[in-house]
């Protein structure tokens, strides 16, 4: 798998840096919670779908909530996203309500995109998120324009950018990649290798672990267990450290793997099930559940009651949403002002320690 | 007040927006060191740095995706395309994430493509293109087009003042072949704005770019004839009352573009006449365009493609006998 | 005719969509067939130029008929039958040169609408002999006449030299717009083209010697004494003092008599006499004179021009013989007076002797409505009314 590059990448001098990412018990229980809600939006966002509620497709990432959980928990709330449909996780975490998400999909007025774009093609700006379009990855030059105005501004802030492994074979991929390499922008790649891009196998998409692609363009990559919440926020963690201080972009490439088919659409007959049987023993949630529950420090029946609870009155919410008015669909093409971002939330504990150590 | 190039008036103009705003900044192939390959940056890498004036990498959906990212968190980059026709490496970007960014999220883009665009000088087909075409049938894309010294650098102001993508085509031939009275210091020409380049009442040449100097040549003395032409400046959004104004007055209508014919801001204009302006038409909306060929090389073949004097002397001397 | 379908027999011609002459392409449609199963386009077998259509639109005819030939070593490109001419070059400026008319820009024809100008007095200077937009306001500019119709085929746009007139240069030639007419002309020509359209109007003259008026009337003029015996002649043949309203006659006890008064170039006015019956020749003559000022001065009362059961109009002073006058609706009549002119007639003496005598005479011109009488009505009421004025005495 390895392969030889003609020349060797620069060493990067915070290699070795290997951040003990420091976690409370509350920092951990809240890593679960979002999991948790990660999936339980989507499976009744999959109701909704079934009932006939949902127009167009719909995308879960069922199995990989790990990946977008764990990274996004690294990011300070003046970090900027660029989330992709298989990462709810992230959204939630920057403190997009459930409600919401469920409105977008339903194509309501009240949704986050006003019924403008569907399933997960969302990004709330407020909280210092730019929605994904279809083409992939082409959010990943917009994480590098990100990047490069946090390097220009000399901010100590990250731009986290998620995509597939089928991304990796795509030309914009690849500029980003270099563009990020040759100057050195703070951002980070987060490579969910979920080990189909549709129905189109790794063996299929590329002959290399993407993975190796990183030295070649000159920067750290790092492969992880996907479903470890704690390793990919690990990962991330060191990552964004990295980012901040200078040291140029990383590559996270995290395995899962993906439980449903590419949308609701897809019956997915071409996963060998012994493969899925294979990794249903590795779901991130019930093997994260397990280890908390032999630290024994959270609750978890409590927690999953809250979950659902929130859920139903999210999902009541939603449905009272109205569908937009027709008369609107052909405004707001251009805009009359300046873009504003927000920040985004950040319940990691350390940003509030940091915050009053300042 | 000085007499400058269309050329440097581009450059004056970018000038004047860096220093006036420090979160305008370029980034294209070329455009550091060495001043880019037409110059117009000349001696920005010198005043403003290497984080300001930024050599890219040659890949074009990079330099607009980036721009993107960038402009979404406050800065204002000017990219710039080598040659116009280079934006088709980066059509992705331009078309599908900053075009709709603001429709679907509310988000809004304040950035600006520079576009070298047009021929007349054996550039060949990757090197004479006007793509404003493909992006008029792109929703969220603005379009300027100058074709006078004094809007080159006006025109500038506006797009990069301007919170929406905003493609500005500057025609290559024109660079150091106009020349005119530009104002010094920073001043903005309205957007969706044409200019009366010259009045008439007979017949109204429409156009924009290089051919409105072709067009007043062209029209200068065509059987005694009054001949108005207009400068749209603007191709999105379109001036479309200064152009019904025009046509109300003179009932005859020729369009010029250098862009090849099909589905082009002719076709756009002639449709808008026709259905805005029926019962003031003393004849057909006529178009004067390059035909729907690759723009080629040798110069015969170049000179048999692009709308030269000749085409539209007899283009207007046919419709006013009409 | 195709077979469509096996148990097809017959089909019918529903459209022909080429005709004589017209090229056709090779599996172009050329007609349009109904049979019982199906209603369909036949594509042509071969391309050409369509020499005859042998069944015509409508007819059913059997499987297998002849329905059309096709010259399939025409070309296309060649003249069609109809067309006497090539297509003339472009740039040739010619009038009419393929039979047809030239076009109408939408300028022009808009131009035009608003003006009300007929295009074909206006000298086109375009393509083809059109008129262009800057014809049209040349023309519109010069204010020329504007005939209000399409000339006739025998009318030719030739003018004459007019006249000398005295009149000031300030007297230009009318402008092509022309007057309104009047409120008044107006109301008075609606009223007098209803009438028309409604009544049935017939004209009964009767002949009558003035003599006895001429000698009884004095300073006044023979108008209030023609009226008391127009009375005296109503009172006997009551049905000509009548209202019709659609089929509703309403013979009337009074006699309420209008006497048409000349207002001049603005028109006519029709005062009436109210209970002209209970009034002598003396009486009538003042109040129809006292009307007839109040009139011209428009100091009228509407209640005085209005309810009149017969109307009397007398323009006779102006010399003309005889009038066909339209009656004064809801009336069944209307009396004209027309001039006295004195002329030689056969006077015929108590022996029965015949010798000519110069007498004035006049023509009494009675327009009647024949939904409400016959002739011979009227010429009995004339009868009478000539009796009377014969016959006057104090």
């Amino acid at each position: 798998m390895a392969t030889t590059t003609a020349r060797p990448a620069a060493l990067d001098p915070h290699q070795h840096l290997a951040h003990e990412a420091r976690l409370t018990v509350d920092d951990r229980r809240e890593l679960m919670r979002y999991m948790l809600l990660m999936r339980a939006t989507e499976e009744r966002a999959l109701n909704l779908y079934r009932q006939g509620k949902v127009p167009g497709s719909f995308y879960d990432g069922r199995g990989q909530e790990a990946v977008s959980v764990g990274s996004a928990f690294a990011l300070s709330p003046r970090d900027r996203a660029c989330i992709l449909h298989r990462d709810l996780g992230a959204h939630l975490l920057r403190g997009v309500r459930p409600g919401l998400v469920l409105a977008q999909m339903m194509g309501r007025a009240g949704g986050l995109t006003g019924g403008r774009d569907g399933n997960m093609h969302f990004g709330d700006k407020d909280l210092g998120c730019v929605g994904m379009v279809s083409m992939l990855p082409d959010m990943a030059l917009v994480a590098c324009g990100l990047g490069l105005a946090f390097q220009m501004r000399k901010e100590p802030r990250v731009a986290m950018t998620w995509f597939g492994d089928g991304s990796t074979a795509n030309g914009q991929w690849h500029e980003a990649m270099n563009v990020a390499g040759v100057r050195k922008l703070p951002v980070v790649f987060v490579l969910e290798n979920n080990q189909y891009a549709y129905s189109t196998p790794n063996s299929r998409e590329f002959v290399v672990d993407p993975i190796e692609r990183a030295a070649a363009y000159g920067f750290h990559g790092v492969k992880v267990n996907g479903n470890d919440v704690e390793a990919v926020l690990r990962a991330s963690a060191e990552a964004c450290e990295r980012a901040r201080q200078g040291g140029g972009p990383t590559l996270i490439e995290a395995e899962t793997m993906r439980m449903h088919g590419h949308g609701a659409h897809d019956d997915m007959s071409y996963v060998p099930p012994e493969m899925l049987e294979e990794w249903s023993q590795r779901d991130p949630i019930e093997t994260y559940e397990a280890r908390l529950r032999d630290a024994g420090r959270v609750d978890l029946d409590v927690l999953r009651e809250e979950v659902k609870a929130e859920l139903d009155s999210e999902t009541d919410w939603a449905l009272a949403q109205e569908m937009p008015d027709p008369s609107t669909a052909t405004g707001g093409v251009f805009a009359t002002e300046d873009p504003v971002m927000g920040d985004g939330k950040a319940p990691w504990s350390r940003w509030a320690q940091e915050a009053s150590n300042a | 007040m000085p007499e400058i190039t269309y050329l440097e008036a581009i450059s004056d103009g970018l000038r004047e927006e860096m220093r006036h705003d420090e979160s305008v900044f370029c980034m294209g192939e070329d455009i550091g060191e060495f001043g880019g390959a037409f110059k117009v940056t000349d001696g920005f890498f010198e005043e403003f740095g290497a984080d300001r004036v930024w050599d890219t990498p040659l890949a074009e959906n990079a330099i607009v995706g980036a721009a993107v990212g960038a402009a979404v968190e406050g800065l204002r980059p000017v990219c710039e395309m080598q040659f116009a026709d280079f934006i088709a490496c980066g059509f992705d970007q331009l078309v599908n994430v900053a075009g709709k960014m603001y429709y679907r999220q509310g988000l809004a883009v304040p950035m600006v493509v520079r576009l070298p665009s047009g021929g007349g000088f054996s550039g060949g087909p990757f090197h004479s293109q006007n793509p404003e075409a493909w992006f008029l049938q792109s929703p969220g894309l603005k379009v300027v087009a100058p074709s006078t010294a004094e809007d080159a650098k006006g025109l500038l102001a506006s797009a990069i003042r301007d919170p929406n993508p905003v493609l500005y085509l500057e025609h290559k031939n024109l660079y150091r072949r106009v020349k005119g009275d530009v104002p010094e210091g920073r001043y903005e020409t309205p957007m969706g704005e044409l200019r009366v380049a010259r009045e008439g009442t007979d017949l109204t040449v429409v156009s924009y770019g290089a051919m409105v100097h072709t067009a007043l040549e062209a029209t200068e003395d065509i059987d005694g004839a009054s001949i108005e032409v207009l400068d749209l400046r603007t191709l999105c959004p379109l001036d479309r009352d200064g152009i019904l104004e025009s046509v109300r007055k003179t009932s005859k209508v020729v369009v010029l573009h250098e862009a090849t014919r099909s589905c082009g801001v002719g076709a756009e204009v002639s449709s808008l006449i026709a259905e805005e302006a029926f019962e003031d038409l003393d004849g057909p909306v006529v178009r004067v365009t390059a035909p729907d060929v690759p723009i080629p090389f040798s110069p015969p073949l170049e000179r048999a493609v692009l709308p030269q004097v000749d085409d539209v002397r007899k283009a207007c001397h046919d419709l006013l006998a009409y | 005719m195709p077979q469509m379908g096996v148990s097809v027999a017959e089909g019918t011609i529903t459209a022909w969509r080429k005709r004589p002459g017209d090229w056709v392409e090779r599996d172009e449609v050329i007609v349009e067939i109904s049979t019982d199963k199906v209603e369909t386009e036949v594509p042509s077998p071969a391309a050409g130029r369509v020499a005859e259509l042998v069944v015509e639109e409508g007819a059913t005819v059997d499987v297998g008929t002849l329905l059309a030939t096709i010259d399939t070593g025409s070309k296309p490109g060649q003249p069609h039958a109809d067309e006497s001419d090539p297509p003339p070059p472009a740039e040739e400026a010619e009038a009419n040169g393929n039979g047809k008319a030239p076009p109408v820009s939408p300028v022009v024809r808009r131009i035009a609408d608003e003006h009300s100008v007929e295009l074909s007095a206006v000298s086109g200077t375009g393509r083809r002999g059109r008129v262009t937009k800057k014809d049209l306001l040349a023309f519109l500019e010069q204010g020329a006449a504007k005939p209000a119709e399409r000339p006739l085929h025998i009318e030719s746009p030739y003018k004459e030299e007019p006249a000398p007139q005295p009149s000031t240069p300030a007297e230009a030639a009318p402008t092509g717009e022309g007057e309104r007419l009047s409120v008044m002309r107006r109301q008075i020509g609606e009223h007098m083209v209803r009438s028309l359209h409604e009544a049935a109007h017939c004209t009964t003259i009767v002949e009558a010697d003035m003599t006895a008026i001429e000698a009884a009337r004095g300073r006044l003029s023979y108008l209030p004494l023609v009226a008391r015996a127009t009375i005296a002649a109503l009172r006997e043949h009551p049905r000509l003092n009548a209202t019709l309203e659609g089929d509703r006659l309403t013979v009337h006890d009074e006699v309420h008599l209008g006497i048409a008064v000349s207002l001049g170039e603005e028109g006519l006015i029709v005062p009436v006499v109210r209970n002209a019956h209970e009034l002598s020749h003396e009486g009538l003559g003042a109040r129809i004179k006292d009307l007839a000022a109040r009139a011209r001065s428009k100091q009228l009362s509407p209640d005085e021009v209005g309810g009149a059961t017969f109307t009397i109009t007398n323009p006779g002073r102006y010399g003309a013989l005889l009038a066909t006058p339209i009656i004064n609706q809801p009336q069944v009549a209307i009396l004209d007076l027309e001039a006295v002119v004195k002329r030689p007639v056969v006077v015929t003496d108590g022996q029965g002797g015949d010798s000519i005598a110069i007498r004035p005479m006049t023509y009494f011109c009675m327009s009647w409505d024949h939904r409400a009488l016959d002739g011979v009505g009227a010429a009995e009421f004339l009868g009478s009314v000539k009796r009377h004025v014969e016959g006057w005495s104090d």
